[in-house]
């Protein structure tokens, strides 16, 4: 029997209907197109309250690879002694009047060693009081100590993380020049400086704030043995970094008896070390930074930016001392000659005979010449360096300030003593570039995105998605016409009055513009029909059944995690921690079935009532579509919440865990776990589990049929099984290490034949429309044109999910092995919460897209990821290509890092299809319910951009804030990106349309 | 005025939905009078107040919180609760039952029983699943014993009352929320397996005896 016949007599109508529908499906399209537009220009508007936002807060430094040479002839000492100790605030080391409000015999007047050799012996010593920059934290400190620079972020061209300093410095010159460094002391040094120290350098663990005596003891030893209790002093330059003082104000704060105890301690260090030096070797005592009265610092407050700086010298009359009255040490010092820290760079540099590193902005402390000659040859010397500096970099180019720069250096090079104002003023202009966050740009935008959620919500979920399809004509031509109005209303303002001015460019007076004309564009059709009280209402109306309000609860819960360091740290263990929850709630739902009167389920229930019953299946007892549940639905849904909460526990195992987790942690995601025997059986075991899971949801609605067995046995199942065979390789590569042949080729073929299968030919098989049912006419009579079909309860749901099952296929080649089996867990778990969201009738609800965006989060964490910048799986950058080429480097770690947010992204669709007969809702229904469930995804995630945008705002001077809420805001705004992406091109332009337009040429009654 | 008659029909339209619901819910009270329910009297009975000392001795005065300890000063005490509180507040058909013994002993045993699907459900919420697990263990006894004396009423009347359900849900709320303290960097003792969890059980309890009855 030819199906096609079959169709075509079971199917036919009269050609009015068929002009009727002609005519339905073109209106289907027209309004699809302007969706598209619709949803497209919100992203847009999101897109560009990011980049604002990010402008304002990301501020980029131009680094150089360039080092310095030397020029001259200068330099007084060749051997030198630097002892840091860690905030060590300059009120500390000064007399301080024990009348004086501030005082405290916990920690002033312990350390007197300084201040008494500054006032004794007359010219060796110099004890100045040093301005550090914020961040007052040491790893920064570090770098401007021996940079010369201020470092922000993202130092453009090298790492911001503790990894080596690629730019030049004191430190990279003194091993230069041939000096054999000896350290001792915080690890920090070790990370960042480790291929200019000496081999026997010895680093301590820093990261302990509990421990307050490790570092300074093993400090103290080492400088035992290499300088106070030895005269072979195999050394050039010795430098110690002390901890303790630090320590003691995280752990008791300044103002505790232990800091009398530990001050004391480096007392009679520095004493000791001042006695043994040589004459020909300098020594400097130095802080990085001060502390605040409860101990911590990071910030800028006055406390935490003043330290100590102190230079000595056995030689007598070494340095030119100012006038006595510059060092008054009265009131904490207030009135005390202070030097920048970055003054240090320069002022070492010329002691020791070094060029002056060449990103250096500081300029040599003026008390280090001794005679006007002398003073004239340093400044000439800083003078040249800040000029190349300032040549090479470029980095001026307001042309106002640019002439009086080069005014003021061609002063400064006829006077030298002029130079230290120019040093000044360029440092301004450095200062403003870099190191100021520009409000206006933060406050754009988190304007902007704020305005684009209530956009969103008001949109997508307030509005009746009926009416929305009536308005969407109406919106696409406002937001056009409004941002080419606004657009032109900004540039004339621009151009005419430079107003708005932290705008700097047309371009971004553009994007600002456009932004503005988007939110108009959507507003003015929405409040032509409602006012702000009716939106507001109806928002409280939504959120008053029982599952929307446990919606907002998780949501609202993963949001406010950002307002802590330590939640944002544990925010993987929270989020499963929520979707497991939320399983419970459900099988609670399943279990008990108390009574809800929630309005949405008596909608459905009224809806389905009136369904059509013209397949068999769905009047099954699995789908019920009244409520309350039968029994066996109930057993159903207590069995896939059973699976969604398992299944999210396993895969909450799988974890690489930050750095800040500590000891309360243990990495599973390591590389030894991930290629060993146990993992790649399990991938094997995958291979076949994967398809026949994902079989048993289909049979579930009988829709095994036709396109479905080739997608999910053939193609899914020879695509893991290729993958596995690719990890296999890997993991021989891994573990054997006398591999005689290459497998090079042989993995890139694999790999690139996957790729290219799953990304593109899948997807073109898909574009042809694979339908999951099948007409079933054996039990049939031919010739009475009645014949069952089957899998027609899900056409659509069956169909879409081949979609999701090519993205699955890509993405499980980018993932490693433990990765693998973690997606294979999502693909249970995304099932499932289909299944539960059906059985509860929640289609319309925001229950179902924000649980798929809370096992979105949560198989972020589990394949092997954190919200920091080194867990970034770079290396899966070159399973396509063994060098960086644009497409095929990216792409892979993309799809990695963002796996789970495509999938969830796409299969948002599924809460709306999954289970939907074709011939119940109309098409335009069908779009516009499923841009609502879309839309609800896309609240989520903004509102978790959003909370991240504030709260990154609010701690900008934490501690933690370059670690911790920088790279989670980062990581907010790139998922939200991909998932706007996702979902506004993948899911409803391109996939969305296509399968109802598929669907109803053939269902089309 | 063919405006305004057309308004007042739209406006009984819409409130015919009411309408059955409340008929509905007259209904279910009717059927409720016919017979009489299980209910919990609305006093200061049903107030827990050994709970506080209870918490005071673990948080303060217990060394390095021994919830072990606890525990053992737990049972008897809840065992006191219900027979002096708890079961003279509980009215079965406007009738006060008498404590039975042998169903006191065994809602005991099955209240050891079941911590072992507590267990499971404190595992699968995100307890460690390797270690620890006498500490989870520990948990679950608390929760449990906390939950007795539903556990004996559970026994006592009929299985299907849904009335207990609420005391088991407030432990449950409690335990689920006081989960907040665990990941912060404050480093206290207290904030170690299981403490904070135990506790907030125990304020989850005191506040679902107190207000159970009212809801």
């Amino acid at each position: 029997m030819d199906e096609r016949s079959i169709k075509r007599t079971l199917l036919s109508t009269s050609a009015d209907e068929k002009r009727l529908y002609r005519t339905r499906i073109q209106k289907f399209r027209k309004s699809h197109t302007l969706y598209v537009i619709l949803l497209a220009s919100l992203a847009l508007l999101q897109f560009i309250a990011i980049a604002f936002f990010t402008r304002g807060f990301l501020l980029t430094r131009q680094v150089l690879d360039d080092v310095a040479i030397k020029t001259a002839e200068y330099g007084k000492f060749d051997k030198a002694v630097v002892l840091i100790v860690d905030a060590l605030r300059f009120d500390f080391v000064i007399p301080v009047d024990q009348d004086h409000q501030g005082y405290s015999g916990n920690f002033h007047n312990n350390i007197d060693v300084l201040y008494e050799s500054m006032f004794a012996d007359q010219g060796s010593s110099l004890l100045l009081k040093f301005i550090a920059d914020a961040p007052t934290v040491t790893l920064q400190r570090l770098k401007g100590l021996t940079t010369g620079s201020l470092p922000t972020f993202i130092d453009a061209g090298s790492n911001f993380d503790g990894s080596v300093i690629e730019e030049d410095n004191l430190i990279k010159q003194m091993y230069e020049q041939g000096k054999q460094i000896y350290f001792a002391g915080d690890d920090t040094w070790e990370s960042l400086f480790s291929p200019f120290l000496s081999p026997r350098s010895k680093y301590y663990e820093s990261f302990n704030v509990w421990d307050l005596d490790t570092v300074d003891n093993g400090v103290i030893s080492y400088f035992n043995e290499h300088l106070l209790e030895t005269a072979n002093r195999d050394w050039d330059v010795l430098i110690g970094h002390m901890l303790g003082v630090d320590h003691v104000g995280h752990k008791y704060g300044p103002n505790h008896f232990t800091m009398r105890e530990k001050q004391l301690q480096v007392n009679d260090f520095l004493i000791k070390i001042k006695e043994t030096i040589d004459d020909d070797t300098l020594l400097v005592i130095m802080g990085d930074h001060g502390m605040d009265h409860t101990g911590n610092h990071g910030g800028d407050s006055k406390d935490e930016l003043e330290s100590t700086l102190f230079l000595y010298s056995k030689r007598p009359n070494m340095w030119g001392l100012n006038d006595p009255s510059q060092y008054n040490t009265t009131d904490l010092g207030a009135y005390y000659r202070e030097v920048n820290q970055i003054d240090l760079v320069p002022t070492l540099s010329i002691l020791m005979g070094l060029p002056i590193p060449f990103n250096n902005l500081g300029w040599p402390i003026e008390e280090i010449a001794t005679s006007s000659e002398e003073r004239d040859l340093y400044a000439r010397i800083a003078l040249e360096q800040l000029e190349l500096y300032k040549k090479t970099s470029n980095m001026v180019t307001n042309p106002e300030k640019s002439t009086m720069l080069e005014n003021a250096w061609i002063e400064a090079m006829g006077n030298p003593s002029l130079g230290a104002a120019y040093q000044r003023q360029f440092l301004e202009v450095c200062k403003d570039l870099w190191t100021r966050f520009d409000y206006w740009s933060i406050g754009t935008g988190i304007t902007l995105l704020t305005i684009s959620l209530v956009l969103l919500l008001a949109i997508t979920k307030l509005i009746p998605s009926i009416v929305v399809g009536q308005m969407v004509p109406e919106f696409v031509p406002w937001i056009v016409t409004m941002s080419l109005v606004s657009n032109a209303c900004l540039h004339g303002l621009f151009y005419v009055f430079k107003q708005p001015a932290f705008l700097e460019d047309a371009l971004w007076c553009s994007l600002l513009a456009t932004a503005i004309g988007i939110c108009v564009g959507c507003c003015i059709p929405v409040l032509d029909r409602y006012n702000l009280k009716w939106i507001f209402i109806r928002f409280l109306e939504d959120l008053s059944d029982y599952w929307s309000r446990i919606g907002a609860l998780l949501l609202t819960l993963h949001a406010i995690s950002f307002t802590s360091n330590s939640f944002t740290i544990w925010e993987d263990k929270i989020v499963s921690f929520l979707l497991i929850t939320l399983g419970m709630l459900t099988l609670y739902e399943f279990v008990f079935l108390p009574k809800r009167q929630s309005t949405t389920a008596l909608l459905t229930a009224t809806i389905s009532e009136k369904q059509g019953t013209s397949s068999g299946v769905c009047q099954s007892t699995a789908n019920s579509d009244s409520l309350p549940l039968t029994r066996f639905a109930r057993l159903l849904g207590l069995y896939h919440s059973i699976v969604l909460i398992v299944c999210t526990r396993l895969a909450s195992t799988i974890t690489i865990c930050r750095e800040e987790q500590g000891e309360y942690c243990v990495p599973t995601f390591t590389n030894k776990n991930n290629y060993s025997i146990w993992c790649m059986g399990l991938c094997l075991l995958v291979v076949a589990l994967l398809p026949s899971c994902i079989k048993g949801y289909y049979n579930l609605s009988l829709s095994y049929q036709a396109a479905a067995p080739i997608w999910i046995d053939i193609f899914l199942k020879g695509v893991l099984f290729s993958n596995f065979i690719y990890w296999t390789l890997t993991s021989l590569e891994n573990n054997i290490t006398g591999l005689t042949w290459n497998v090079t080729i042989f993995k890139f073929t694999i790999a690139r034949i996957i790729a290219g299968f799953s990304l593109i030919a899948s997807n073109i098989g898909w574009m042809m429309g694979p339908l999951c049912v099948k007409l079933n006419v054996d039990n049939t009579d031919a010739k009475s044109h009645q014949a069952t079909i089957l899998g027609y309860a899900n056409a659509y749901g069956a169909q879409f999910f081949l979609l999701v099952i090519n993205a699955i296929m890509s993405i499980m080649l980018f993932n490693k092995p433990l990765a693998q089996l973690s997606l294979y867990l999502m693909c249970n778990q995304l099932l499932s919460i289909l299944e539960i969201i059906d059985l509860l009738k929640l289609r319309e609800n925001i229950i179902g897209p924000f649980a798929l965006a809370l096992l979105a989060y949560s198989q972020f964490f589990s394949t092997g990821h954190q919200a920091t910048i080194p867990s970034v799986q770079w290396d899966v950058g070159f399973i396509l290509s063994e060098t960086v080429k644009f497409p095929f480097t990216h792409l892979p770690i993309v799809l990695n890092t963002f796996g789970p947010h495509i999938i969830v992204g796409l299969s948002v669709a599924l809460l709306t299809l999954w289970k939907q007969q074709p011939d119940v809702l109309k098409p335009q229904t069908l779009l516009g319910r499923i841009v609502s469930n879309c839309g609800s995804l896309l609240v989520y995630n903004t509102v978790l951009c959003l909370s991240s945008f504030v709260w990154v705002t609010h701690f900008r001077r934490h501690l933690m804030v370059w670690k911790i809420f920088c790279p989670r805001y980062l990581f907010a705004s790139m998922s939200l990106i991909a998932v706007q992406l996702v979902v506004t091109f993948g899911t409803v332009a391109f996939a969305s349309g296509r399968i109802i337009r598929q669907i109803n040429d053939i269902f089309w009654k | 005025m063919g405006v305004k008659k057309r308004a007042t029909v739209k406006k009984t339209v819409s409130f015919s939905d009411d309408n059955t619901l409340t008929n509905r819910s007259n209904k279910k009270k009717h059927v409720d009078h016919d017979n009489p329910p299980v209910y919990v009297r609305k006093t200061l009975l049903t107030v827990p107040w050994h709970i506080i000392p209870l918490l005071y001795y673990y948080i303060y005065i217990s060394d390095g919180f021994d919830s072990l300890k606890l525990l053992f000063a737990l049972i008897p005490l809840q065992l006191a609760y219900l027979g002096i509180q708890f079961n003279k507040s509980t009215v079965y058909g406007n009738k006060i039952l008498k404590l039975k013994v042998p169903l006191t002993l065994i809602s005991l045993c099955a209240t050891l029983l079941l911590t072992l699907p507590a267990v499971l459900i404190i595992i699968l919420f995100g307890a460690p699943v390797t270690e620890k697990w006498k500490e989870t263990w520990m948990l679950a006894l608390h929760c449990c014993y906390l939950a007795h004396p539903a556990i004996y009423q559970v026994f006592n009347g009929d299985f299907k009352v849904g009335l207990w359900k609420k005391y088991f849900i407030m432990i449950v709320i409690g335990a689920w929320s006081s989960c907040v303290v665990i990941p912060l960097d404050w480093d206290r003792d207290w904030q170690a397996w299981p403490v904070p969890v135990v506790v907030g059980a125990y304020l989850g309890a005191f506040f679902g005896y107190s207000f159970g009855s009212y809801f």
